[in-house]
C-alpha cells in the first residue's frame, strides 16, 4: 500500500553530482618554482612504491594536471593547457594497471575502484564544462617560434573517452 | 640485600604478568582463549589491583634504590633483578595499558607483507587485513621514523607469519635495547644507583618491558651518541644521534647540545659532561610537556628524560622529581581503567593525578629543601 501511494508521486529527476573534490590549482608554468615541482614529482614517483602507492600517485597527478589544464584554458593559455591535459591523460591511463597489480597481490580494491569511478565522474564533469566553452580549433601564434594548430575539441573528446571507459 | 627480597620481587612480577592477561581484548582473536572480560566487568577491582601492583613495585623500587645507595645491592643481585624483569616483562600481555605494539606490527605488515609505503598507505586501506579489528590508529600513516620501520623488519621476518611470534619478537627486540641502555648507563657512570634508578623504575618496567614502547630504542641511540662524542668519536656520535631522531623524532631538540659538545671536544675545550646531561634532561622534560599540545602527555614519554636523569645520580632534586613524576604518570591510567571512558571526568582527573603531586613536590622543595636546587645551577 505504501508503495502504491508513493507510485502516484512523480519522481523528480536527480542531478548526480560527484562528491569527489579536485585539488586547488598548484604552481603554474612560468612560475619560478614550477621546475622544482616537476623534480619533486619525479622523486615522489620513487616514494610511492607499491600498487596502492602508485594508484594514489597517479590519481593525484591526474587530478593536479586536470586542474592545471582547466586554469590555463580559462586564461586562454591553450598551448600550455593542452600539454597539462596530456599529462593528466597519461597519469589517468596508468591507474588501471595499478589496480590490476593490486588484484594480483590479493589486495581488495573495492574502495580504490569506487574512488577511481568518482574521480572519473568529476573529470568528465570538468571536461564537459570545458568542451562547451572552448573553440574547436585554435591557431597558437607565439611571438617567436612556429605557429601550431591546437585541436582542442578533439583532445577534450579523447580525454572524455578515456574517463568514460572507467564508468 | 636478602635472597627473600629477590624472590618476593620475582613473585610480584610473575603475578603482574598474570594480571596483565585480564586485559586481553575481546577482539584480539589470536589469544581469544585468554579473554575473560574481567577488566570491563570488574573495573573497580581491576583499578584497585593495578594501584596495588604499582604501589608494590614502587616500594621495591625505593628499597632497591636505598640498597644501591648504601652499597647493600651488589651487581650480581642487580643482574638477577634485571633478568627477572626481562623474562616476566617479555611474557606479560603487551596491550594492557597501550595498544601501540599492535600498531608497530600493522606498520611492519604494510611495509614488508603488502610492500606499500607506510608513509603513504594506512593499514586501514588494506581492508582484508583481519588484524585491523584490534589495531588502534589504523587510520593513520606511519607515526615513527624510517629507522624504526627498518628495525621492525627483524621481528617481522622472524615471526614467520605468526602474529604471536611477531609480538614476542618485537618485545624481545625492545628487551635487547633495554638491556643495552642499562649497560650503556653503567659504562657512562659505573654507578649501581644510576642503573637501578633507570632499570627498575616501575614506569620503565611497565612501558618498555610490558607495553613494548619503542622510546627505549630512541633513547639508547641518543645516549650512545653522547657516549661516543665524549669518547671523541664525533662522527659516530652524530650518526647515532641522527639514527635516534629517525626512530621517533623527539630527540631532535637535542641537536644544539650534541653539536655544542662535538664542537667543544673538537676545539679541545673543557667539557663538563654533567652539564650536557642536565641540559638534555631539561630539554627532554620540556618535550614531554610540549607533547600535551600535540596530543597528550603519555606516561612512556618519561623514558625520554629518565634516561638522562639516571646519569646524574647526585642531583637529588632531579632524582626525586623523576620518581614522583614516574608515579604520577602511571596514575594517569587509572581514570580510564575505572570509568571506561575518555570523556566525563577522565581528562581532568588525569591532569590532576599527573601534575598535582609534582606541583606539591616543587612547593615542598622551594619551602623546605632549597639546597637541592643548588645542584642544578652549579
Amino acid at each position: 500500500m505504501i508503495f502504491t501511494i508513493f507510485a502516484f508521486f512523480p519522481a523528480h529527476p536527480a542531478i548526480a553530482e560527484s562528491t569527489y573534490v579536485l585539488p586547488y590549482p598548484s604552481v603554474m608554468p612560468g612560475n619560478f618554482f614550477y621546475k622544482i615541482h616537476i623534480l619533486e614529482e619525479k622523486l615522489q614517483s620513487l616514494w610511492h612504491f607499491g600498487s596502492f602507492g602508485k594508484f594514489s600517485y597517479n590519481l593525484k597527478l591526474a587530478d593536479k594536471y586536470l586542474v592545471e589544464a582547466k586554469t590555463l584554458f580559462e586564461y586562454k593559455q591553450y598551448l600550455l593547457a593542452t600539454k597539462a591535459l596530456s599529462k593528466s591523460n597519461y597519469y589517468f591511463s596508468q591507474i588501471p594497471k595499478t589496480l590490476s597489480d593490486a588484484i594480483s597481490e590479493k589486495k581488495i580494491i573495492i574502495e580504490k575502484q569506487d574512488l577511481f569511478k568518482r574521480a572519473a565522474e568529476k573529470h568528465i564533469e570538468v571536461l564537459t564544462s570545458l568542451g562547451k566553452t572552448l573553440p574547436s580549433v585554435f591557431l597558437w601564434q607565439p611571438e617567436d617560434g612556429t605557429n601550431e594548430t591546437l585541436l582542442l575539441q578533439k583532445q577534450i573528446d579523447q580525454s572524455l573517452e578515456l574517463r568514460k571507459k572507467v564508468l | 640485600m636478602s635472597r627473600g627480597v629477590v624472590i618476593a620481587y620475582q613473585v610480584l612480577f610473575f603475578l603482574f604478568a598474570l594480571f596483565s592477561y585480564l586485559f586481553v581484548d575481546n577482539n584480539f582473536f589470536h589469544l581469544h582463549s585468554f579473554y575473560t572480560g574481567f577488566y570491563i566487568q570488574k573495573r573497580e577491582l581491576t583499578t584497585l589491583l593495578f594501584l596495588l601492583f604499582t604501589t608494590a613495585f614502587f616500594i621495591f623500587y625505593f628499597y632497591f634504590l636505598f640498597c644501591a645507595k648504601k652499597h647493600f645491592l651488589s651487581l650480581p643481585i642487580f643482574k638477577k633483578l634485571l633478568i627477572t624483569s626481562c623474562v616476566f616483562g617479555l611474557l606479560a600481555y603487551p596491550a594492557m595499558l597501550s595498544y601501540d605494539i599492535f600498531n608497530y606490527i600493522a606498520t611492519a605488515k604494510v611495509t614488508y607483507f603488502y610492500h606499500e609505503n607506510p608513509y603513504v598507505i594506512m593499514p586501514v586501506e588494506l581492508i582484508n587485513n583481519k588484524d585491523l579489528i584490534f589495531t588502534r590508529a589504523a587510520n593513520k600513516l606511519a607515526l615513527y621514523g624510517p629507522i624504526w620501520i627498518l628495525l621492525t623488519s627483524i621481528p617481522y621476518i622472524l615471526s614467520f607469519g605468526s602474529y604471536i611470534f611477531a609480538l614476542l619478537d618485537i618485545k624481545l627486540l625492545l628487551v635487547v635495547f633495554y638491556v643495552a641502555t642499562v649497560f650503556l648507563i653503567w659504562m657512562m657512570t659505573k654507578n649501581l644507583f644510576s642503573i637501578t634508578f633507570f632499570a627498575l623504575n616501575p614506569l620503565v618496567l611497565f612501558e618498555v618491558l610490558v607495553s613494548g614502547h619503542n622510546d627505549i630504542v630512541m633513547m639508547f641511540l641518543a645516549l650512545s651518541a653522547f657516549y661516543f662524542i665524549f669518547k671523541k668519536r664525533i662522527f659516530l656520535g652524530i650518526v647515532l644521534f641522527i639514527l635516534s631522531v629517525l626512530i621517533k623524532y623527539a630527540t631532535l631538540p637535542l641537536a644544539p647540545v650534541i653539536f655544542l659538545a662535538s664542537y667543544r671536544i673538537l676545539m679541545k675545550k673543557k667539557v663538563v659532561w654533567e652539564k650536557y646531561m642536565l641540559a638534555s634532561a631539561v630539554i627532554m622534560f620540556c618535550m614531554v610537556l610540549l607533547s600535551a599540545f600535540r596530543e597528550e602527555v603519555y606516561p612512556w614519554y618519561a623514558i625520554w628524560f629518565l634516561s638522562f636523569v639516571s646519569l646524574l645520580p647526585k642531583m637529588k632534586f632531579l632524582i626525586y622529581f623523576s620518581i614522583i613524576f614516574s608515579g604520577s604518570l602511571l596514575l594517569r591510567y587509572t581514570p580510564f581503567m575505572l570509568w571506561g571512558t575518555y570523556g566525563g571526568l577522565t581528562p581532568i582527573t588525569k591532569l590532576f593525578l599527573g601534575f598535582v603531586p609534582l606541583f606539591l613536590f616543587v612547593i615542598y622543595v622551594l619551602v623546605f629543601k632549597r639546597v637541592w636546587l643548588k645542584d642544578l645551577f652549579q
